[in-house]
C-alpha cells in the first residue's frame, strides 16, 4: 500500500506542468485584466479630477469675463446717461433763451405798437378836437390864437398820463 | 472495483509507475485546466458571471499573500491556486465510481509535500541566506534538534494527513458498498458525503499549511531587504 516509486518523481513533474499551464493560460490573464482595470480607473479617475479642475478653471474665467464686460457695460451705459443729460440740459438752456428773447422781443413790439398808438392817438385827437373846436367858435378866433390855443392844449396833453385819456 | 492496497504498475526505462494513479492524474489535469479555462476564457473589462468569482479568488489569494510574505511572496500566488484546485479535484475524483484519487497513493501527497518542503528551504536560502540558517539555531543551539525533527516532520505530516484522509474514504466507501445490501443506501450516501467535505477539508488543509510554511520563509524577506 505505502510502496514508493518514480511515480513520486512522475507527480511532481506532472503538478509543475500544471502549475506552469495554469500560470500561463489562466493565471496571468486575470492578473492582467485585474491590472488592466486597475490603471483604467485610475485613469479615468485622473481624467476626471483634470476635467474638473478645467471646468473650474474655465467657470472662473467666464466669471471674471462676464464681470468685465458688465462693468464695460454699466461705463457705457453712464457715459450714455451722462451724455443725454448734458444734452438735455443744453436745450433745455438753449430753449430758455430762446424763450427770454422772445419775451424781450415781444416787449419791445409791444412798446413799440403803443408808442405810435399814442402818437397816432395825439394827432386825431388834435384834429378831431381843433375840428370841434373850429366849428364852435368859428368866427371869433384868428388864425394866432387858434395856434396858440392848440399849442396850449398839446402841452396839457403831454402833462397828462396816456392811459388816462379817453381813447 | 479495485482491490485494495494493490497497485497495478508499469515499467518504463526501468522505472516503476503507479500506472493508475498517473493516468488519474493526467485527468485530474485536464479537469483543472478545463474548469480553469472555462472560468478565464472571456475575460472582460467590466466583469460579469463567473469571472467577478475567478477574480475575488485572485484578489484575496493575493491579499492574503502580501499580508503574510509581502510582495514577493505574489509569484507563489499561482502555484497556491494550482495546489489547491488540484488537490480539491483530486479528492473529489475518488468519489466517482471506477475512479480514483490521485491523492490515495502517497507517491503523490509525499511529491507535493516534498515540492513544498524543497521550495520552502530554497526560498528561504535564497532569500533570506545566512539569516535562514541561524533561525534554525534560536534561541539556543540546542534547538538545533528540535528544528531538525520539526522540518523533516513537516513534508511526513504534511503528506501522510492527505494521504491517509483520502485512502481511508475510499477503502470505507468500497466496504460500505459491499457489507451493504443494494436497497440500503444510506450509510454509503452519508459517508460520500463526509467524504466530499473531508476532501474539500483536506485541500484547503494542505494549501493552508504550504502557504503557512512558505510565508515562514519568504516572509520578512522584505525587511531584510530594506
Amino acid at each position: 500500500m505505502i510502496d514508493l516509486n518514480m511515480t513520486l518523481v512522475a507527480q511532481i513533474l506532472n503538478f509543475l506542468i500544471l502549475v506552469a499551464l495554469l500560470r500561463a493560460f489562466c493565471y496571468k490573464p486575470v492578473v492582467r485584466m485585474l491590472k488592466a482595470r486597475q490603471d483604467r480607473i485610475a485613469e479615468s479617475l485622473q481624467k476626471a479630477d483634470d476635467d474638473a479642475a478645467e471646468a473650474d478653471r474655465l467657470l472662473a474665467d467666464y466669471k471674471q469675463k462676464l464681470a468685465e464686460a458688465n462693468k464695460k457695460a454699466e461705463a457705457i451705459v453712464s457715459a450714455a446717461k451722462k451724455q443725454a443729460d448734458q444734452e438735455h440740459e443744453a436745450k433745455i438752456q438753449e430753449t430758455n433763451a430762446q424763450i427770454a428773447q422772445m419775451k424781450k422781443e415781444a416787449a419791445e413790439q409791444i412798446a413799440n405798437d403803443r408808442a405810435r398808438a399814442v402818437e397816432q392817438l395825439k394827432g386825431e385827437v388834435v384834429a378831431l378836437s381843433l375840428a370841434a373846436a373850429g366849428k364852435i367858435i368859428a368866427k371869433n378866433i384868428d388864425k394866432d390864437d387858434n395856434e396858440q390855443l392848440i399849442d396850449e392844449f398839446v402841452s396839457q396833453l403831454d402833462k397828462n398820463k396816456i392811459g388816462d385819456l379817453p381813447c | 472495483m479495485h482491490e485494495i492496497g494493490v497497485r497495478e504498475v508499469v515499467q518504463f526505462a526501468g522505472f516503476t509507475f503507479n500506472w493508475e494513479t498517473l493516468c488519474m492524474t493526467w485527468l485530474t489535469m485536464a479537469i483543472v485546466l478545463l474548469v480553469a479555462f472555462l472560468a478565464t476564457r472571456n475575460l472582460k473589462m467590466v466583469p460579469t458571471g463567473w469571472q467577478n468569482v475567478v477574480e475575488i479568488i485572485v484578489t484575496s489569494l493575493e491579499a492574503q499573500i502580501e499580508s503574510t510574505m509581502g510582495k514577493r511572496g505574489l509569484f507563489l500566488a499561482p502555484f497556491i491556486v494550482s495546489l489547491f484546485m488540484f488537490l480539491l479535484v483530486s479528492n473529489w475524483l475518488g468519489l466517482f465510481p471506477t475512479l480514483a484519487s490521485p491523492t490515495n497513493d502517497l507517491n503523490t501527497t509525499l511529491g507535493l509535500a516534498l515540492l513544498v518542503i524543497v521550495m520552502v528551504h530554497t526560498l528561504g536560502l535564497y532569500l533570506k541566506g545566512g539569516h535562514y540558517i541561524k533561525h534554525f539555531f534560536q534561541p539556543t543551539p540546542v534547538f538545533v534538534i528540535i528544528n531538525a525533527i520539526e522540518e523533516v516532520a513537516k513534508p511526513i505530516t504534511l503528506s501522510f494527513r492527505l494521504f491517509g484522509n483520502i485512502l481511508a474514504g475510499e477503502i470505507l466507501i468500497i466496504i460500505l458498498l459491499k457489507l451493504m445490501p443494494i436497497w440500503m443506501p444510506i450509510p454509503s450516501v452519508i459517508w460520500l458525503a463526509f467524504s466530499i467535505f473531508i476532501g474539500g477539508v483536506q485541500a484547503f488543509i494542505f494549501t493552508m499549511l504550504s502557504m503557512a510554511y512558505l510565508a515562514n520563509a519568504v516572509g520578512g524577506a522584505d525587511e531584510e531587504a530594506e
